[in-house]
């Protein structure tokens, strides 16, 4: 058997494993027995408790939303492919704005000693903020809770770009300039000529660390602003008690942010070199 | 015969000790390159050949003295000065095909596409690297990106091509076939050629002339050596020619006393580099002494 049979046959035994203790240690949430009084029906003792639900149950739940997933019945009955999407729209709105401010920033500073001395002390501050923090200052100027979000992505999705963009111009091989240079390139040609290719596999792994680290914010950002996205999804339905649907989009979230990270992984093998 | 490429006194000095201090590599530095010679240097490490190449290129400036090309002083890189790197400089996201088109394109700017790749397609020719011609720089050998190398910089006709221990990464077997490439196309291009290099053979197989440079710190270009052997030459039959061993052991005598002596009398102050370098031809030394003896 070859070791990548091997790894997929362990896969699917730890799911299974997986699957049969979750079935184990988790319960149903049934109380009571059949012969309820009509006081406890008029309680709600005849539905089920509130519980961990079991894989099983979270599959189910799963199967059933994915097979609507875009139904739209108010603000708190939205498909789980609706929630996600406003989600990823958030993310790469800011994510795209990041983009445009973090390559040429980066580009300066890792082109320029001056710039680079220059914006450090304020890279280096602003860089460890939790980007919900700006929440509040981003709500009171732009007045509106999405593109508060889109703006809290943009922070927190600037940096690793803005680091890795100017750190791959930095280090790009001297010997590389001097042919430039030898060529009698001017600075506009050298830089796309040049640095830009040197540097974009540098600058696709900040976008990758950036992508991640959006991802991992839309959804406390929505947490806090509410509204829609997944993360709304998420806290609502907790307040809703449901748990099943919490699981749910856990795994949705893993799933989508490994799905955007695998995008920007295969568009970085266009530009990637070996030495 | 006109003077090419001249330069005069030339000295290089490097901040130390954070500025408070300056180390001298190299001063008074003298010579001539004529149009189509070969010329060569050799010295030990540190002495500050790379330091005169950069400085011919117009990658780096000197502290004092003066290059002039042609009478015009050189203030920066152009593409008129090729330069063939030590460790090959190709841009390793680009085809070697790519690799020279964009040279050429830099060179010729109105040349129309087609005919840039059939120049490119004709020198990777010249290397024999044609049927490589769409393959990235990690996916060839040392050699053959070395050669892709040398094609490059040939693509865009320089007056002066410029060469830093061209071969100095490669295993001798290589070494030699390109070697023996080189003679080939300096042969056919009369291209004028300056060369760093660690290889008295390299030196003696390539070179009308050869410069001696002494121990640094303070090196000087103490000696022209006159290579005094016609050419084509071949590794195969330049061993065979007399002048060969005279040359070499010249060479080999200055590199492993001669240049230490030197310094050692520049710093006691018992010679004068007024005269600096001084031309020798060895061969024609030994016909002399021997006419001498003889008479």
């Amino acid at each position: 058997m070859t070791e990548k049979r091997k790894a997929i046959l362990l896969s699917i035994s730890l799911l299974i494993g997986f699957i049969i203790i979750g079935e184990l240690v988790t319960g149903n949430g049934k109380r009571g027995g059949e012969n309820l009084t009509e006081y406890q029906q008029l309680m709600g003792m005849g539905e089920p408790q509130a519980h961990v639900p079991g894989p099983l149950e979270v599959f189910k739940l799963g199967f059933k939303e994915l097979s609507h997933p875009f139904y739209d019945n108010g603000p708190n009955d939205k498909g789980i492919g609706t929630q996600l999407f406003y989600s990823i729209a958030r993310v790469l709105a800011g994510f795209s704005l990041a983009v445009l401010f973090a390559l040429p920033i980066g580009f300066l500073i890792g082109m320029s000693p001056l710039f680079y001395k220059a914006l450090q002390p304020y890279i280096q501050i602003l860089k460890p903020v939790s980007p919900l923090a700006w929440m509040p200052l981003a709500l009171f100027i732009i007045k509106d809770s999405i593109m508060s979000s889109v703006f809290v992505i943009f922070i927190c999705s600037i940096w690793p770009m803005l680091i890795n963009t100017a750190f791959g111009v930095m280090s790009v091989k001297k010997d590389w300039l001097n042919v430039g240079k030898t060529l009698e390139m001017g600075n506009f040609k050298t830089a796309f000529k040049v640095i830009l290719p040197a540097a974009l596999p540098t600058i696709f792994t900040g976008m990758r660390i950036s992508m991640g680290i959006s991802w991992l914010v839309i959804v406390a950002a929505e947490m806090l602003v509410g509204g829609t996205g997944i993360g709304y999804y998420v806290w609502n339905e907790w307040n809703n008690l449901d748990l099943s649907s919490v699981v749910f989009s856990i795994l949705m979230i893993g799933i989508v942010g490994m799905f955007l990270d695998t995008i920007i992984a295969y568009f970085s093998t266009f530009f990637v070199y070996q030495e | 015969m006109k003077q090419f490429l001249k330069v005069k006194d030339l000295v290089k000095k490097f901040p130390i000790n954070n500025g408070k201090e300056e180390l001298t590599v190299f001063k008074n530095i003298n010579f001539t390159i004529n149009k189509g010679e070969f010329v060569s240097i050799i010295g030990h490490s540190g002495c500050g050949k790379s330091t005169v190449l950069n400085n011919l290129a117009g990658l780096d400036m000197p502290t004092e003295g003066k290059i002039s090309m042609l009478d015009k002083p050189i203030t920066g890189p152009s593409l008129d000065r090729g330069v063939i790197f030590q460790n090959h400089s190709l841009l390793p996201w680009l085809s070697a095909f790519k690799n020279i088109t964009m040279a050429i394109h830099c060179k010729f700017k109105d040349m129309p596409k087609e005919k840039a790749e059939e120049r490119a397609i004709r020198f990777l020719e010249m290397v024999g690297l044609k049927d490589a011609m769409n393959k990235k720089p990690s996916e060839l050998s040392g050699g053959m990106k070395q050669r892709v190398g040398i094609a490059r910089a040939f693509s865009i006709a320089p007056s002066l091509l410029l060469m830093d221990e061209p071969f100095g990464a490669l295993d001798a077997l290589t070494r030699g076939k390109l070697q023996d490439q080189l003679v080939e196309i300096c042969d056919k291009t009369q291209q004028t050629t300056f060369m760093i290099t660690h290889d008295i053979d390299e030196a003696i197989l390539l070179s009308d002339k050869i410069l001696l440079m002494s121990n640094g710190p303070e090196a000087r270009v103490a000696k022209e050596i006159i290579v005094d052997i016609p050419k084509p030459r071949s590794r195969a039959s330049i061993i065979k020619h007399p002048a060969y061993y005279e040359v070499r052991n010249y060479l080999v005598d200055f590199l492993v006393e001669g240049s230490e002596t030197v310094r050692q009398k520049l710093l006691d102050g018992n010679l004068n580099d007024e005269s600096f370098p001084i031309q020798v031809n060895p061969y024609q030394e030994k016909i002399n002494s021997k006419k001498l003896q003889t008479a």
